[in-house]
């Protein structure tokens, strides 16, 4: 007679380890799938991370389009408008109009938009530094352009004036241009001494009937260079200029014997017939 | 059900070859009569084969005690790998001719020869595989001359067909190639010889769920069925004496069981 018992116990061992297999297939598969279901999730958190990062920036980017949709989202850029407030006169206006549309209650999100003023911070605060970086030479451009928006103000504000007055302002500019420009050419020219640089300057005091002064600075350039026409004839205008007309005579004469300067001629005998005073 | 029922129903698939527990099944049938067929045909030899278990055997000797009332014929159920002895032995039982001594093929055939038969002989030859080839070759030789008909069986392994080689190949006439059962055909062939021995209440036991797995065991192999069954009834039979029978229920056969069964027989290894 069999031993059901033991057939029994055998039996069982047997279905135990038939069952091995399926158990890890089993549990396997739920360990396979548990990790795909977490990698899945965790990338769909990093696309719904960057899904908002690009909503955020595409929104941003499109503020000024919200505000003239005047969709909800406008009212998140009350915080805009209140900053350009600030600044701007017209702001107000725009305010009032984004109050009137502003829902009941505001979500984080919206409030995530404040960000796209610090642009319009940014574009209004951006020329000062631009200008604080410039070189000492132009600090002084600088300071001579705010003298001319002073002068310039009146100027836009009496439109409706007589054009002589105009005319007049503008002359007192130029003044103020040249007599600049020389004290800067002399800077230069004490730097470097260059007879074409003391010779713009005679030149430029000549102009402003500052004949002495140009006098001087054409002799100066003389000095450096013997051979320089508009030099002798600035010295010699000079001293006509100065009363000195005999004395231009004879310097005029003692040039035209080395150089034979026809403008020298000319000028000698302007000056010996009376033409030029 | 008494235990008797259960002592009944393991003899029924004891592992022997009596042509009466021979089972007809549909398909088993068409092939027993184009066998039969065939050796009303002069043919000078046939081949039955197929692998272990599927039925050679019984199939001969079903063959053998539908034939022996209407002709001749001998079977040889158990391989005579002597040559001599071989001779001998067809001498006796053919010709009946009783040879002291050494008989070789030349002499065989002159007792062939010098005597006539009313009707050819048929020779059944089983498990013809273990025959050696010289042997076969005067198998051959003498069924070439019309006096002997010869029907052997051989086995179809996995590991060497027999049937490929040039000797059988060339002196085969006709081969019937004998198969498994199906799942079908498994629970006619149980319920049939159950039914034939009167075990009606378990040959009910077999729904085609248990039919289904002995197969998945079994691969319809006959012979390995009857041994998986046999066991089967044994531990039914166990069980009854026990006591136990309520444990394991009597309306169907449990898959518990029958893998219990397979574990005896070795078709599980476990």
């Amino acid at each position: 007679m069999l031993n059901t018992r033991d057939l029994e116990q055998r039996w069982l061992r047997y279905k135990i380890k038939s069952y091995i297999p399926h158990f890890i297939i089993f549990t396997s598969i739920i360990v396979i799938s548990v990790i795909i279901l977490t990698f899945f999730n965790s990338d769909k958190k990093y696309a719904g991370k960057l899904l908002q990062k690009i909503n955020k920036t595409q929104i941003e980017a499109k503020t000024d389009k919200i505000v003239i949709t005047n969709t909800p989202k406008v009212t998140l850029l009350e915080d805009d408008t209140k900053v350009k407030s600030t600044n701007y006169k017209e702001t107000p206006v725009i305010s009032s109009k984004i109050q009137e549309n502003k829902p009941s209650n505001l979500g984080d999100d919206s409030l995530k938009l404040a960000p796209s003023l610090d642009f319009m911070k940014s574009m209004q605060h951006s020329t000062l530094p631009y200008y604080k970086e410039e070189p000492v030479i132009q600090q002084e451009k600088a300071l001579v352009i705010s003298e001319e928006v002073q002068e310039l103000e009146p100027i836009e504000d009496i439109q409706p004036e007589v054009v002589t007055e105009e005319e007049v302002k503008r002359i007192t500019i130029k003044r103020r241009d040249a007599s600049n420009d020389i004290r800067d050419i002399i800077k230069r020219f004490k730097k470097n001494n260059n007879p074409a640089l003391s010779l713009f300057v005679a030149k430029k005091y000549y102009e402003l009937e500052e004949y002495h002064k140009a006098y001087n600075y054409a002799l100066i350039t003389n000095q450096i260079n013997r051979d320089i026409d508009a030099s002798w004839i600035i010295f010699a205008k000079s001293l006509v200029k100065l009363k000195q007309r005999d004395m231009a005579i004879k310097t005029l004469n003692k040039y035209l014997k080395s150089s034979h300067s026809s403008s020298a001629k000319i000028l000698r005998d302007e000056i010996i017939s009376g033409k030029f005073k | 059900m008494s235990s008797s029922i259960y002592i009944n129903s393991k003899d029924v698939f004891l592992d022997t070859v009596n042509s009466k527990d021979y089972i007809q099944l549909d398909r088993v049938s068409t092939i027993y009569q184009a066998l039969k067929d065939s050796i009303k045909k002069p043919l000078k030899m046939i081949l039955l084969y197929g692998k272990p278990g599927t039925g050679k055997s019984m199939f001969l000797t079903k063959l053998y005690n539908d034939l022996s009332s209407s002709q001749k014929v001998h079977i040889y159920r158990t391989p005579i790998l002597d040559e001599s002895e071989f001779y001998k032995t067809l001498a006796q039982d053919i010709f009946t001719t009783k040879y002291n001594g050494e008989l070789n093929f030349t002499q065989f055939m002159k007792i062939v020869n010098n005597i006539s038969l009313d009707s050819i002989p048929v020779v059944l030859l089983d498990e013809a595989q273990l025959y050696s080839d010289i042997l076969m070759e005067k198998i051959r030789l003498l069924s070439d001359t019309r006096t002997i008909k010869f029907v052997i069986t051989l086995h179809k392994t996995e590991k060497e067909d027999l049937i490929a080689k040039e000797h059988f190949q060339t002196r085969i006439w006709e081969s019937i190639e004998l198969e498994n059962a199906s799942t079908t055909e498994l629970k006619t062939y149980i319920q049939k010889k159950l039914m034939k021995a009167n075990c009606f209440d378990t040959a009910n036991m077999f729904t085609n769920k248990s039919v289904h797995k002995i197969f998945k065991l079994t691969n319809g192999n006959y012979r390995d069925t009857n041994k998986l069954l046999y066991t089967l009834f044994d531990i039914y039979t166990a069980y009854d004496e026990n006591h136990q029978l309520s444990s394991i229920g009597t309306t169907h056969i449990p898959n518990k069981l029958i893998e219990m069964s397979a574990i005896h027989t070795g078709l599980i290894d476990a």
